[in-house]
């Protein structure tokens, strides 16, 4: 007979293995000096490849530029980092000076010789400018200079990498000149930005296809290992040159604790390590268990850690956790086509309808859970340019009835009594947020008598349909690149219309007056009192229904200090403090 | 038996093609033009058009007629097809790294988690399965049966999360996500098994109680071979088939991981990278995982018929 003692003996030997792997004794990282954050699928350290968040973000640890915004200060404000001061600008706006500071230097590599960094000059610069311009590397940051400097279009199209390109000058070792063909007043912006970032040639040349795995920077930290897809860990620099924690902030910073450190030299922590936590519901069991220092809050997690009254849960803040929220720089609409025959013209009462049709603050609760305000303006808050005043075509279904009729459509439906059927393009192909969005709008159409098909695409053949202008109706979001409404603004300007920026195609020659005047203007109430005529004008025209400005709402640890939430720099790390815990 | 063999791996041309076919349908045809995401949002028309020209996306999907028939397979299809039989798996336009690496890197944590998982489930199951046909009809086949159904109705979601929560979050018994060394494979192991080990288990209780009531079995019972041997030695070895089936068929899995237990624990293996590569669109990174997968998974329909002449010396391959 099959004995007891053999059934034990056989079903027991996998359980022995799993026993003898349990985590009895796990490996834990030195929590005195680590930072723990959460990683993404990031492209690798290449300046010119830092497009999107999470390579801007490691890039911004390692490589430095210029100039960078100031931490703790708002407004957003620029400050010299690699350069000894702001630019001198020459009268005519078309010429930027930089003097370079003595002495940074390129942490430590075989690539240059004897393996000991050397120091960084305005020649560097050059080089590092015109890599990202060369249509070799594709970079998708070529926008930040090549309308605007001197020759950049030329040398882009003539392909020759050594050729001279006039817009960049290296006078000398420390000083480096950016000629402009027109007046570029968001340079100052763009040069913040990591594609502006100073890469040294030699590490270029020797690491080729593999220089993405090899940063060389003068940036806080130098990269220790990196197991793609897996972790990141990184070192301090020790040839950073000596920043200190800023000791100017904000009302309130010193309160928060984030002026504390005022005058320490940075980084403040020794070392980063980083894990690529593809799923939410994983890094909310680290997080809670204390392995991750601070994270945006995901959606589906929203209600476990904000109460209704948009606070922290009282679990939470029995762990000591802290909650921030902060505004993004991005505007969410539903854009019209118009060259459009149905949505697009001159007769803005239709699109005016549509927007009156949305119950906004509804959205905002049940597909956002109100991590999202209702928008009033194209611009979003934190810009100059952004006013409160209220929405013009805020949620009034009657009133969205009457602008139909009188667009033509009684009812919804046409001259030959059809109802009217729009199709709305929306990025997130599978998608169920998207759909579930797809479904609010097409409800809210439908009570006006419009049949609205939100085609879910992915996101390639989404951005195809949105550059051909090959769309009916969009929804869309802008993240700002910059803090000026520059960057919102050029999205209506005739000249960027499909297969540019102005996906909608919106097309004022009043408005493309005052765009050339603002474009070329530094900062002054003048502008700002453009920027505010010329959102009345698109506001009036209605290309855009206005949706929603997203607002973070993140997560930190207790022991995880000097946070404070910048949502155009990616240089924070060097700024931050971890305690012993 | 070498005919048979041939034949059979000649089908594997038609299959992954056809596999391939769809992929390439559903993510390039359906999918759209990937040179709108490599370029970003602020791309110029000229440098859209240049990254279409240099990868190939403004050809043809399938035929190219435009030099019939000099370059007739001139087209995105057969040249995403030309190079994956070159061993050119491309480069992902996400990260930018080569295919290749991408697969090399990822292939040895998948084998750490499924080589284990792969050997616990068939041990436990077939002993299982052993115990529940040798007790059939008294509490222990019962409850075997009950356990195991109820293991295999629950999503392996459900497991993954309620282990995390408790086992790894609140107990601290296991790490929560990780690949650092061998402690941190014990829980995917863990949920791997109870989530996979239900199923197998009425599967091969079936199969030994189909062979335990075989007029075999009733002889060698009154010729007096003990219970053991007749289990071990005549009903395991008859029931072979379906299980050699069932085991060799999930050889593949063995190398494209298990997506579910890689993205949740942090295992950095082939799963998880084609978990990650789906949403962001990353072709080559789909395609050669595809590849890979579809020739394995003939590749092993293949070893089962071989392993069925081994098992049953009656078969003939033709």
């Amino acid at each position: 007979m099959l004995s007891v003692r053999l059934l034990t003996k056989i079903t027991a030997a996998g359980s022995i293995l799993l026993l003898a792997l349990s985590g009895c004794d796990r490996k834990q990282e030195n929590t005195d000096s680590t930072l723990y954050l959460i990683g993404g699928d990031f492209k690798g350290f290449d300046p010119v490849d830092s497009g999107d968040t999470e390579s801007a973000e490691e890039v911004c640890r390692v490589y430095e530029g210029l100039l960078e915004y100031s931490y703790l200060e708002r407004p957003y404000k620029v400050t010299p980092r690699l350069a000894e001061a702001l630019p001198e600008i020459s009268e005519d706006g078309l010429t930027y000076t930089f003097r370079l500071r003595k002495g940074i230097r390129f942490t430590d590599d075989p690539c240059f010789p004897g393996g000991k960094g050397r120091e960084v000059t305005a020649t560097d610069f050059v080089y590092s400018f015109k890599r990202m311009l060369d249509p070799r590397r594709q970079s998708d940051g070529d926008w930040i200079f090549i309308h605007h400097v001197l020759g950049a279009r030329g040398w882009a199209e003539k392909g020759e990498f050594d050729a001279p390109l006039p817009g960049f000058v290296a006078v000398d070792d420390y000083t480096l000149q950016i000629k402009l063909a027109k007046p570029y007043p968001q340079l100052r912006w763009v040069l913040t930005m990591s594609y502006a970032f100073v890469v040294p040639r030699e590490a270029v040349e020797l690491y080729k296809k593999k220089f993405r795995e090899h940063p060389v920077g003068t940036g806080p930290f130098r990269l220790k290992s990196w197991r793609q897809r897996y972790r990141i860990e990184y070192e301090r620099n020790p040839s950073f040159s000596g920043q200190r924690y800023p000791d100017k902030g904000m009302p309130g910073d010193r309160e928060a604790g984030l002026l504390d450190d005022a005058g320490k030299p940075l980084p403040i922590v020794e070392r980063i390590v980083l894990y690529d936590v593809s799923e939410y519901y994983t890094f909310w069991q680290m997080f809670l268990g204390g392995q991750i220092g601070a994270s945006a809050l995901n959606k589906d997690y929203f209600e476990k850690a904000v109460t209704p009254q948009l606070g922290l849960s009282d679990d939470l803040k029995r762990r000591g956790v802290r909650l921030y929220k902060t505004p993004e720089p991005s505007t969410w609409y539903i854009g019209f086509n118009m060259k459009d025959t149905v949505v697009g013209g001159n007769n803005p009462k239709l699109r005016q309808a549509f927007a009156c049709a949305i119950n906004v603050p509804k959205l905002c609760e049940v597909i956002y859970n109100n991590r999202y305000t209702p928008a009033n303006s194209l611009i979003p808050p934190g810009i100059a340019g952004h006013t409160e005043k209220p929405y013009a075509y805020t949620y009034n279904p009657e009133r969205a009835k009457r602008l139909i009729a009188q667009a033509g459509y009684p009812g919804g439906r046409d001259k030959n009594g059809n109802p009217l059927r729009l199709t709305m393009i929306m990025p997130g192909a599978g998608s169920t947020d998207v759909r579930q969005m797809g479904e609010f709008f097409a409800d809210h159409l439908r009570a006006l008598g419009v049949e609205l098909v939100a085609q879910q695409l992915s996101f390639a053949e989404y951005l195809r349909r949105e550059h051909d202008g090959n769309y009916q109706v969009m929804y869309a979001g802008w993240i700002g690149d910059y803090p000026d409404a520059e960057n919102f603004l050029n999205l209506f300007y005739s000249p960027n219309k499909c297969p540019g920026v102005n996906a909608t195609n919106y097309q004022n020659p009043e408005f493309d007056k005052l765009y050339e005047r603002i474009a070329i203007m530094t900062d002054s109430p003048e502008r700002t009192a453009l920027y505010e005529q010329m959102v009345d004008m698109v506001m009036a025209d209605c290309p855009w229904a206005l949706m929603t400005y997203p607002l973070t709402y993140g997560l930190y640890q207790p022991w995880f200090q000097n946070y404070k939430r910048h949502p155009f720099s990616y240089a924070s790390s060097k700024y931050h403090k971890v305690l012993p815990h | 038996m070498i005919a048979y063999i041939i034949r059979r791996l000649i089908s594997v041309i038609p299959i992954t093609l056809g596999v391939l076919m769809l992929t390439f349908l559903l993510f390039r045809v359906i999918g759209g033009n990937p040179a709108y995401r490599i370029a970003g949002k602020n791309a110029t028309p000229a440098k859209i058009a240049q990254i279409t020209r240099d990868r190939g996306y403004d050809k043809p999907y399938f035929v190219n007629f435009q030099n019939f028939p000099r370059q007739v397979f001139d087209a995105q299809f057969p040249r995403m097809i030309g190079k994956l039989v070159r061993g050119d798996f491309g480069e992902s336009i996400t990260t930018k790294e080569k295919v290749r690496n991408i697969l090399i890197e990822g292939a040895w944590p998948s084998i750490c988690l499924t080589m284990p998982l792969f050997f616990l489930n068939l041990m436990i199951a077939v002993a299982l399965a052993l115990v529940a046909a040798y007790y059939r009809n008294t509490w222990v086949d019962r409850s075997l049966v009950v356990l195991s159904t109820v293991g295999m109705s629950v999503s392996s979601l459900v497991y993954i999360m309620v282990a995390q929560f408790w086992l790894a979050g609140e107990w601290r018994l296991f790490p929560v996500w990780g690949f650092e060394g061998p402690q941190y494979l014990a829980l995917p192991l863990l949920i791997g098994v109870v989530a996979g080990v239900g199923g197998s288990v009425r599967f091969y209780r079936t199969v030994v109680l189909d062979e335990m009531f075989q007029d075999y079995v009733r002889t060698a019972r009154a010729k007096g071979v003990s219970p053991q041997r007749i289990l071990f030695s005549h009903v395991l070895r008859n029931a072979l088939i379906p299980i050699l089936t069932n085991v060799i068929i999930a050889l593949p899995f063995l190398y494209t991981g298990s997506l579910l237990l890689e993205s949740f624990f942090g295992i950095p293996g082939l799963g998880r990278q084609l978990v990650m590569a789906i949403p962001n669109g990353d072709e080559d990174v789909i395609y050669a995982e595809t590849f890979l997968g579809s020739m394995l998974f003939v590749v092993a329909n293949t070893l089962t018929d071989i392993a069925y002449t081994w098992a049953d010396p009656r078969i003939r391959l033709k």
